[in-house]
C-alpha cells in the first residue's frame, strides 16, 4: 500500500500555500488545462451532452463489470496471456514479484500508473533489488528527485525548470541549463538506454475492452509504448473498473479523455494491447501478464451511493479546475489520487474518518462535476461522505462526529424550530456584536472558533434588528398572512 | 481450469452488484451495439461519400495536423512519395550519431516504393521488417534502434485529429514507428475517414466480417511524441519519434 | 390590485435577515416597485442548508419539513440567495428521497423558489427595473446558482440594464470565492487563500463595485476587502438594482 497521510490535510495545504513556486505553477496549470478544457467540450460538434452518453457508457460497464472482466480475460488468455486478480494490493505486488523473480528481471521500466502507486509497487520491487525507473518525463524528475507525484498527468507540475535544471545537472551530470527542451532531451537520452537494457516493463491500463480482449495505455511521450514493447516480459496493472464493454465505446470515451487530461483532442499515443507478442511477430513481448485490482473497488461498487464514482477515468480534469486543488496542490491529499477525484475515492480506500479532512475540506462548487469528461458528480458523494461522518455508519466502519460537535446541530436544530427562541439569540449575537464591532461595524480579530476567519478577514456583526422585525414592523402584525 | 481467485473474485464483483441475473441474453446485452440504427447509418454514409466530401476530408486533415506539427505531404503519385521521402532522409542527420539507416513495413504499400533502392542512391540501407521463421528478434530489434527514419503505413487516418491508426500483424512491428527518431507514414487518400465514430465503426465491421476480431496489437498515432511535464511548456521528442511526416499519394 | 397582479413570498436566507436586513429591504422595494405583490412568514429562520452540507441530514430535513409546511402554499417563492434557493430546489427532494408524501411537498416547493435575478428574468420577463448607479461594476458568480440553477446571464443582463452601470468581467468571476458555510471557518486557511485570489482579481478589474447574488460569498470576499482597506464596494445585487441615483 502507498504511503497514507491524510491526517496531515491541514497542515501540508498551509505548507503549499506558502510555496510560491507552487502557486505559480498551479494558477498556470490550471488557467492553461482548466479553461482549455472548458473550451473543447464547449467546441464539441456533438455538443456537451457528449459527457452524457459517456457517463451512460461507463455506468453500463460498471453494471456488467463481472460479464466484462470474464471476456476480457478469457480473450487474453486465449491468445496466451495471462490474467491475475488480485483481491488487495498484496496480492497484486506479490504476483510481479514473482513474475520479476521467475524471469530473473534486473531493469523495470515504468510507465506512470497510479494504480501501481496505490499499491505501492515500486518499493517493493526496488526492496527484491530490482531497478525500477520511471519513465513518463514528471515521474522520472519526480523519482530522481526522491519525491511524490502531485498530480495526475503531470507529476512533476510543483517543479520549476530551475529546480529540474539542478536536479539534471546532479544526477545526469549534463551542463545546468532551465531550457525545457534541453531537459527533456537529456532525459530523452538517458531513458533511451533504459528502455533498452530492460528485462521488464509495467503500465497502467487506460481503459481495456472487454469484446475484443485488449487493455489500453494511453500516452503523448511515448514511453508507455516503449515500456510495452520493448522488454521482454509486459506487465499491466489495471482498477477491475477500468474496461468498457465494447470497442467502439472507445470512440467517446478516448476524445473526452483527451480533452479532460490535457484540453487535446486526441492523446498522441493510444496501444491497444491483446497478448504477448505472437510467433511471428517482430518486436513485442515475450510474456504478458494483465494483474487486475479490486483494493477496496468492490466495495465501492456494492454501494449506491459511491458506485458513480467508479466511472472514472483518472483524466484529472477535475484537478485542473478545482479552487481549493489549485491553492494547496497535489501533496495535501496525502495519498496517490488528488484533487476533487482523491477527496472521494482516498477516503473509499483508506478509510473515511481517517481521510475526513479530505472529505470536509471542500466548498462544494461543482466545478469539478462540470470538468469532469464523464460527468461525476462529486460534490453530491462529498455530501454523502460527510453524512456517514456526522452520525457514523456501519458499512464503511464510520466513527460518528464527537459529542460537542453532534450537540451543536442539535441545538442549532432546536433554535430554528422556534422563531421566538431564534430571535432572542440573533439578539443577544446582535448585542455581544456591536460592543466588539469597529466604528464601520465591522468584527475584526475575534477568539474561540472564528478566530481562523478573522485572521483574514472582517465579519459584519449582526443588526440591530432583523429583517422580520423590520418586516413586522412595516405590515402591521398581519405581515406574515396570504392577504 | 478454473482459477479459484478468478471464482472468488468475480464472486465478490457479482454480489457487489447485488447478484443480478447472468443468462445468455444478459451477457449478450451487456456486448450489444447500443445505437445499431447510429452504427449502420455511419457505415452507410462512408460507402457512398461523394468526391467533394472525400477533398473536403483532406483540407481537414491538413486543418488538424498543422497544430499537432505534423508534416504534411500531399503528393500525386508514389514516385513523388519517395522522392519526398529521400527528401527527408537527406535533409535530416541521426540524432544518436553513426550512419544514416532506415527501417520500414513490410507491407505492400510500403513495398511498392521499393525503397532499398531508392535510399541506396543517397548511401542509406533500409532494414525491411520482413517477418520470417526463427526470425532473431535481437537482430531486428538492433536494426530499428539503428535506424533514424522509420517508415510505415497506417490503415486509415481520421480528417479531425489527424491520427494514424493501424493494426499490427507481423510483417507491421509497432517499433517502427516508435523507436526511430524520424517517422515517416504512408497512405492513399482513400484511407482518410472523417472521425473517431467512422474509424470504430470500420474497426467494428472488419471484425464482423472476418469474425476474427481484434487480434493484433493496435496503435494510433496523434502527431510526433511531445511532453509538457516542465512547467507546463511543449517539447517534442520526449521518447518517440520527434518527428513525424505524413505523406498522403492522391489518386 | 389587477388580477394578473404577480404574487412572492419572500425566502430571507438567515445569514441576510440577521446580519444584512437592508438587503432583504431591497430586495423588496425593487419587487414593489415591479408590482409585485409580496407576503413574508416572519417564522421562517434557516433552510437547513449549514446542517445539510456538514452532513446533519436529520437536522436539514427537519428544517426542510418546517419550511416547507410555512411556504407550500405561496404562488412563487423568491430568495436573494442563490445557495439557499439551491437548498429548496436540489436538496429538498434528494433529502425525501425515500418518503413518498414529503417528497411530493418537497417537488412542489422546489419548483416554485428562485433566486432573485431569476425570478426577476425567467419569471417575470424583466431586466430593466429602472434602476441607476454611475459606475464600473463587476458580478461574482456564486457557485450554487450558477451550477445548479444555471444563472449566469440573468444577473449580467439586469446590471447591464441599469443606466450608468458598466459591467466589467473579471478574470475567473465563476471561481469559487473559498466560504464555503463552515469550511471557512474549519479550513480558514484555505478558504483565505482562495478569497484573496478572488479579491485580487477583484481589484484588477479596477471597478468601483463588486455585485453578487449570494450574501455568504459577498461576506467573505467584503470581509476579505474590507480588512485590505481596498476601495471596492461590495453590494448585493437587489442593492444595486434598489438604487435610483436620489441620495
Ligand atoms: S472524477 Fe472525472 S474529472 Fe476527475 S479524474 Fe475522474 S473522470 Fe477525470
Amino acid at each position: 500500500m502507498a504511503e497514507i497521510a491524510c491526517e496531515r490535510y491541514k497542515d501540508m495545504a498551509a505548507t503549499g500555500i506558502a510555496d510560491p513556486v507552487l502557486q505559480r505553477a498551479l494558477i498556470n496549470l490550471q488557467h492553461r488545462f482548466g479553461r482549455g478544457t472548458a473550451e473543447a467540450y464547449r467546441n464539441l460538434p456533438e455538443g456537451p451532452e457528449l459527457r452524457f452518453q459517456a457517463k451512460a457508457i461507463r455506468q453500463h460497464a460498471i453494471d456488467h463489470l463481472d460479464l466484462l472482466l470474464e471476456r476480457l480475460a478469457d480473450k487474453i488468455e486465449a491468445r496466451g496471456g495471462h490474467v491475475f486478480f488480485a483481491e488487495d494490493a498484496e496480492a497484486a505486488v506479490t504476483y510481479c514479484q514473482k513474475v520479476a523473480d521467475r524471469r530473473g528481471v534486473k531493469r523495470i521500466v515504468k510507465g506512470k500508473s497510479m494504480v501501481t502507486e496505490e499499491i505501492g509497487l515500486n518499493p517493493a520491487l526496488m526492496a527484491d533489488g530490482i531497478e525500477v525507473t520511471e519513465t513518463d518525463l514528471g515521474e522520472y524528475i519526480v523519482q530522481l528527485a526522491g519525491d511524490h507525484p502531485s498530480h495526475i498527468i503531470a507529476p512533476a507540475i510543483h517543479k520549476t525548470r530551475k529546480e529540474i535544471g539542478r536536479l539534471f545537472a546532479d544526477k545526469l551530470g549534463i551542463p545546468y541549463t532551465e531550457d525545457p527542451p534541453t531537459l527533456t532531451r537529456a532525459a530523452r537520452k538517458a531513458l533511451r538506454e533504459k528502455f533498452m537494457a530492460a528485462d521488464m516493463g509495467i503500465t497502467g491500463c487506460n481503459l481495456a475492452c472487454a469484446q475484443t480482449g485488449h487493455i489500453t495505455t494511453l500516452s503523448n511521450e511515448g514511453n508507455i509504448r516503449m515500456a510495452a514493447t520493448l522488454p521482454k516480459t509486459h506487465i499491466a496493472v489495471m482498477g477491475m473498473e477500468r474496461v468498457a464493454a465494447r470497442l467502439s465505446d472507445h470512440a467517446i470515451l478516448f476524445r473526452l479523455l483527451a480533452m479532460g487530461a490535457a484540453a487535446q483532442q486526441m492523446a498522441g499515443y493510444v496501444s491497444y494491447i491483446g497478448g504477448p507478442a505472437g510467433p511471428d511477430s517482430l518486436d513485442g513481448p515475450e510474456e504478458f501478464h494483465l494483474v487486475i485490482l479490486d483494493n477496496g473497488r468492490s466495495r465501492i461498487l456494492a454501494d449506491p451511493e459511491f458506485r458513480e464514482m467508479l466511472q472514472c477515468i483518472r483524466c484529472a480534469a477535475c484537478l485542473n479546475v478545482c479552487p481549493v486543488y489549485g491553492e494547496i496542490g497535489g501533496h495535501a491529499y496525502g495519498y496517490p489520487y488528488s484533487g476533487p477525484v482523491g477527496a472521494v475515492v482516498t477516503p473509499l480506500l483508506v478509510g473515511v474518518n481517517r481521510a475526513k479532512d479530505l472529505c470536509q475540506g471542500e466548498t462544494l462548487c461543482g466545478a469539478c462535476r462540470d470538468a469532469c469528461p464523464v460527468a461525476i458528480d462529486i460534490p453530491r458523494m462529498l455530501l454523502a461522505l460527510r453524512a456517514k461522518l456526522a452520525v457514523g455508519d456501519d458499512r464503511w466502519n464510520v466513527a460518528p462526529a464527537g459529542p460537542a460537535e453532534r450537540a451543536v446541530y442539535r441545538i442549532w436544530s432546536r433554535l430554528i424550530g422556534n422563531r421566538r427562541a431564534y430571535d432572542l439569540c440573533l439578539r443577544a449575537a446582535g448585542a455581544g456584536g456591536r460592543l466588539l464591532a469597529g466604528k464601520d461595524g465591522m468584527l475584526g480579530r475575534l477568539p474561540g472558533p472564528l478566530s481562523g476567519w478573522t485572521r483574514s478577514r472582517n465579519l459584519p456583526s449582526p443588526a440591530a434588528k432583523s429583517f422580520m422585525q423590520r418586516w413586522k414592523e412595516m405590515e402591521g402584525e398581519g405581515g406574515s398572512n396570504h392577504d | 481450469m478454473t482459477d479459484p481467485r478468478r471464482t472468488s473474485f468475480l464472486k465478490r464483483v457479482r454480489s457487489a452488484l447485488g447478484n443480478p441475473l447472468r443468462d445468455e441474453s444478459a451477457i449478450s446485452a451487456a456486448f450489444a451495439d447500443p445505437r445499431p440504427a447510429a452504427t449502420a447509418a455511419l457505415a452507410k454514409r462512408m460507402r457512398e461519400r461523394p468526391p467533394e466530401e472525400r477533398a473536403a476530408l483532406l483540407v481537414r486533415l491538413s486543418e488538424a495536423a498543422e497544430p499537432l506539427n505534423i508534416q504534411l505531404v500531399q503528393v500525386p503519385d508514389e514516385t513523388a512519395a519517395v522522392e519526398a521521402i529521400a527528401r527527408i532522409v537527406a535533409n535530416s542527420l541521426p540524432e544518436w550519431g553513426g550512419e544514416k539507416r532506415a527501417a520500414a513495413w513490410d507491407h505492400p504499400l510500403i513495398s511498392a516504393l521499393n525503397l532499398q533502392d531508392a535510399l541506396a542512391d543517397l548511401g542509406v540501407p533500409v532494414f525491411v521488417t520482413r517477418p520470417a521463421p526463427d526470425v532473431d528478434r535481437g537482430r531486428v530489434r538492433r536494426a530499428v534502434a539503428d535506424a533514424f527514419v522509420g517508415v510505415t503505413s497506417a490503415e486509415w487516418c481520421v480528417a479531425a485529429t489527424a491520427t494514424l491508426a493501424a493494426r499490427n500483424p507481423p510483417g507491421a512491428p509497432r517499433s517502427v514507428s516508435l523507436v526511430p527518431s524520424i517517422h515517416v507514414a504512408v497512405i492513399r487518400a482513400e484511407q482518410v475517414v472523417a472521425d473517431f465514430q467512422e474509424l470504430y465503426a470500420l474497426l467494428n465491421a472488419e471484425m464482423d466480417e472476418e469474425g476474427r476480431g481484434l487480434t493484433d496489437a493496435m496503435t494510433f498515432i496523434t502527431g510526433p511524441s511531445k511532453t509538457a511535464d516542465i512547467e507546463a511548456t511543449l517539447v517534442h521528442g520526449a521518447h518517440g519519434p520527434r518527428e513525424l511526416h505524413l505523406i498522403v499519394i492522391h489518386g | 390590485m389587477t388580477p394578473n397582479q404577480p404574487h412572492a413570498t419572500l425566502f430571507i436566507q438567515c445569514l441576510v435577515d440577521g446580519f444584512y436586513p437592508e438587503v432583504a429591504e431591497a430586495m423588496v422595494k425593487v419587487l414593489r416597485r415591479l408590482g409585485v405583490r409580496l407576503d413574508c412568514p416572519t417564522d421562517q429562520t434557516c433552510c437547513g442548508q449549514p446542517a445539510f452540507n456538514s452532513g446533519y441530514r436529520g437536522e436539514a430535513r427537519k428544517a426542510a419539513k418546517r419550511f416547507i409546511a410555512l411556504f407550500e402554499n405561496s404562488a412563487a417563492i423568491v430568495c436573494p440567495s442563490g445557495s439557499c434557493a439551491t437548498m429548496v430546489r436540489r436538496h429538498y427532494p434528494e433529502l425525501f428521497e425515500s418518503d413518498g408524501p414529503w417528497l411530493e411537498r418537497a417537488l412542489r416547493v422546489a419548483d416554485k423558489t428562485y433566486e432573485l435575478s431569476q425570478y426577476l428574468v425567467d419569471v417575470l420577463g424583466v431586466t430593466d427595473v429602472g434602476a441607476r448607479f454611475c459606475g464600473r461594476i463587476t458580478f461574482h458568480d456564486s457557485c450554487h446558482p450558477l451550477r445548479y440553477l444555471g444563472v449566469r446571464e440573468q444577473p449580467r443582463r439586469l446590471i447591464r440594464a441599469v443606466a450608468g452601470a458598466e459591467l466589467v468581467e473579471m478574470v475567473d468571476s465563476d471561481r469559487c470565492c473559498g466560504f464555503g458555510g463552515a469550511f471557512s471557518v474549519k479550513y480558514p486557511d484555505i478558504s483565505t487563500a482562495m478569497v484573496e485570489y478572488k479579491a485580487q482579481r477583484i481589484i484588477e478589474a479596477g471597478v468601483d463595485a463588486v455585485v453578487g447574488c449570494d450574501m455568504g460569498c459577498l461576506m467573505n470576499i467584503g470581509g476579505y476587502l474590507s480588512r485590505m482597506g481596498a476601495d471596492v464596494k461590495v453590494m448585493h445585487l437587489a442593492q444595486l438594482l434598489a438604487e435610483t441615483g436620489e441620495g
